[in-house]
């Protein structure tokens, strides 16, 4: 089974600046494989070792994401190879363009049975592009994925939903979006960080992959910084805690809060 | 394009009263295209002006239909497309965003329409800014949550069943969900807990507040994915929960936007910090300047004595 495993590139707004003018700087914050994308990559080797098959990584976005080190940090976590479309063009692309050329790039890698990926970036943090990509390449999408084995001529496919855990049979190909904590993905040792090196690489150039333009643009008409977060406190000094415990608690059941 | 018609794309839930109310502050006229069974369908036909039912879905899962709903909303290029955060409701837009090539934005609280433009107010990065966004030269797809049972009180409208063949793939097995997790998003109140915790064991003393307060503990990020104290699914901040309880307090947290996003709905914040200048005292109704070892057991003993 050839498995594709997309995942992206990307800063934690954990460690964002955002102004007053709700301006945001990541510029401090340290850009790293997404979060739970270690889960896709995880569920991926296992499943191509059960089958005997191939793990490609795939990742798209600006010049920032093709560092030696994004690709050790990929390479180092199970797959086989890695593929890279990183192009100016890309920066700051929405989610559907990022789709549309994930799956040219998955076209272009040819005779894939299998898209896997995390269950949302830690960026963005919508759980969409995995499903446009399926939407792109007209294969089936499932999100929410706790785990997927191999069956005749297809997968056996694990959801957990607000309903209970749902089995579903899927032919391939498809695309399959983990939930978080579907599998414990491995931690990299200095084997895995040594043999990184020594994987393929192709970088997929964007011109190339003859994308379809997209249908409409997005601007940015004003930012913000959210509003509703600043509160006046009523302020108790818990120098003495037993007496700030009853004021706090006097004052709660006087707001209804009790 | 389509300027008078607002679309949603309801994915088998009959939760989608969300969907119909920002559906009718932007469209004329609000069609409704159900991937699910007739009842959902049917829930929808005092509400919207038109339903249009794609079938019994039998075994076949809701994201089986992407592409047939694709095909049916890249017809009409309507000016709006609105459909449900669900799983199910992201795979229907996704197939609806990739068949028109636009994107779709999450995070939405209100549209405005300009002619054949959209203006979306919707928070970006999990919640620590807010845009407005034009959406220019196309149909603009949002993703919000489903809300609530529809409640509708106009004409009924005909369903008009259109026969249409899912993908390939069959639901075997249902297993309903044993005992649920932690009930964040449903607790009345909500005690948080932060880096002001010096250790393992002292998750009982929070614990025990929680109790004496019939609310869900709950922690900020460094808790659940630096030190591996509380589970994941009880932390709250950016790419954790939102919530929105009645009474919010927050332990031994200094207040950074990444977290507070998370309880910004909360009616009453209480803070407990020893840094008088934390900025969870700007971000809270109430505060206790001391330290949380100290003032927390005080709390639980002043709830327990009904003082």
């Amino acid at each position: 089974m050839k498995i594709v495993v997309a995942y992206k590139w990307a800063p934690n707004p954990q460690d964002a600046v955002v102004a007053t003018t709700g301006e945001v700087d990541l510029s401090r914050a340290k850009p790293a494989v997404s979060e739970y994308d270690p889960v896709a990559f995880e569920l991926a080797r296992r499943l191509a070792d059960a089958t005997g098959g191939e793990v490609v990584g795939l990742t798209v976005g600006g010049p920032s994401i093709d560092t030696p080190l994004s690709r050790k940090a990929a390479l180092s976590r199970g797959l086989d190879r890695l593929v890279v479309v990183a192009d100016a063009e890309l920066e700051d692309a929405d989610g559907t363009r990022i789709a549309t050329v994930l799956a040219a790039a998955v076209r272009a890698i040819g005779d894939v049975d299998l898209v896997l990926a995390g269950d949302s970036s830690i960026d963005v943090a919508q759980g969409q592009v995995p499903l446009t990509l399926a939407g792109v390449l007209g294969w089936l999408g499932l999100a929410a994925v706790s785990a997927v084995t191999a069956a005749d001529g297809g997968l056996v496919v694990e959801r957990s939903l607000p309903g209970g855990t749902t089995v579903v049979a899927v032919p391939t190909p498809a695309v399959l979006a983990a939930t978080a904590d579907a599998v414990v993905p491995r931690v990299a040792g200095m084997k895995d960080i040594l043999g990184a090196a020594k994987k393929p690489v192709e970088v997929l150039d964007l011109a190339a992959l003859d994308v379809p333009a997209p249908g409409a643009t997005l601007a940015t008409l004003a930012t913000a910084k959210p509003a509703g977060g600043e509160r006046t406190a009523t302020i108790f000094d818990g120098s003495s805690p037993a007496g700030a415990a009853a004021q706090l608690v006097g004052a709660l059941r006087q707001a209804g809060a009790l | 394009m389509n300027s008078a018609q607002s679309w949603i794309v309801v994915a088998d839930d009959t939760a989608a009263s969300g969907l119909v109310d920002l559906a009718r502050s932007v469209g004329d006229e609000v069609v409704a295209v159900v991937a699910g069974r007739r009842e959902v369908a049917s829930s929808l036909a005092s509400a919207v002006d038109r339903v249009l039912w794609l079938g019994e879905p039998d075994q076949a899962p809701v994201e089986a239909y992407g592409p047939a709903v694709a095909a049916v909303v890249a017809q009409a290029t309507p000016r709006t497309v609105i459909g449900a955060t669900s799983p199910g409701g992201r795979a229907l837009l996704g197939a609806v965003a990739a068949a028109l090539r636009v994107p779709v934005l999450a995070g939405v609280s209100a549209l405005e329409a300009d002619g054949d433009q959209v203006v979306v107010t919707r928070s970006v990065l999990g919640g620590i800014a807010e845009h407005r966004t034009a959406v220019q030269g196309g149909t603009t797809v949002v993703a919000v949550d489903p809300g609530g049972a529809v409640a509708g009180d106009g004409d009924l409208a005909p369903l008009e069943e259109l026969a249409v063949t899912p993908l390939a793939a069959t639901v075997t097995e249902v297993r309903p969900a044993a005992v649920a997790g932690a009930d964040l998003g449903g607790a009345r109140t909500v005690v948080g807990v932060g880096r002001g915790l010096k250790a393992r064991e002292d998750v009982a003393l929070v614990s025990d507040l929680a109790a004496a307060l019939g609310g869900e503990l709950a922690c900020s990020r460094p808790l659940a994915e630096g030190v591996d104290w509380l589970p994941k699914e009880r932390y709250i901040g950016i790419s954790g929960q939102h919530i929105a309880p009645d009474l919010y307090l927050a332990l031994g947290i200094s207040g950074q936007l990444q977290h507070m996003v998370g309880v910004r709905g909360a009616k009453v914040i209480v803070a407990v910090n020893s840094d008088k200048n934390a900025p969870v005292f700007s971000q809270c109704d109430f505060g206790v300047v001391g330290d949380m070892y100290e003032v927390v057991p005080a709390l639980t003993a002043a709830l327990g004595t009904g003082s």
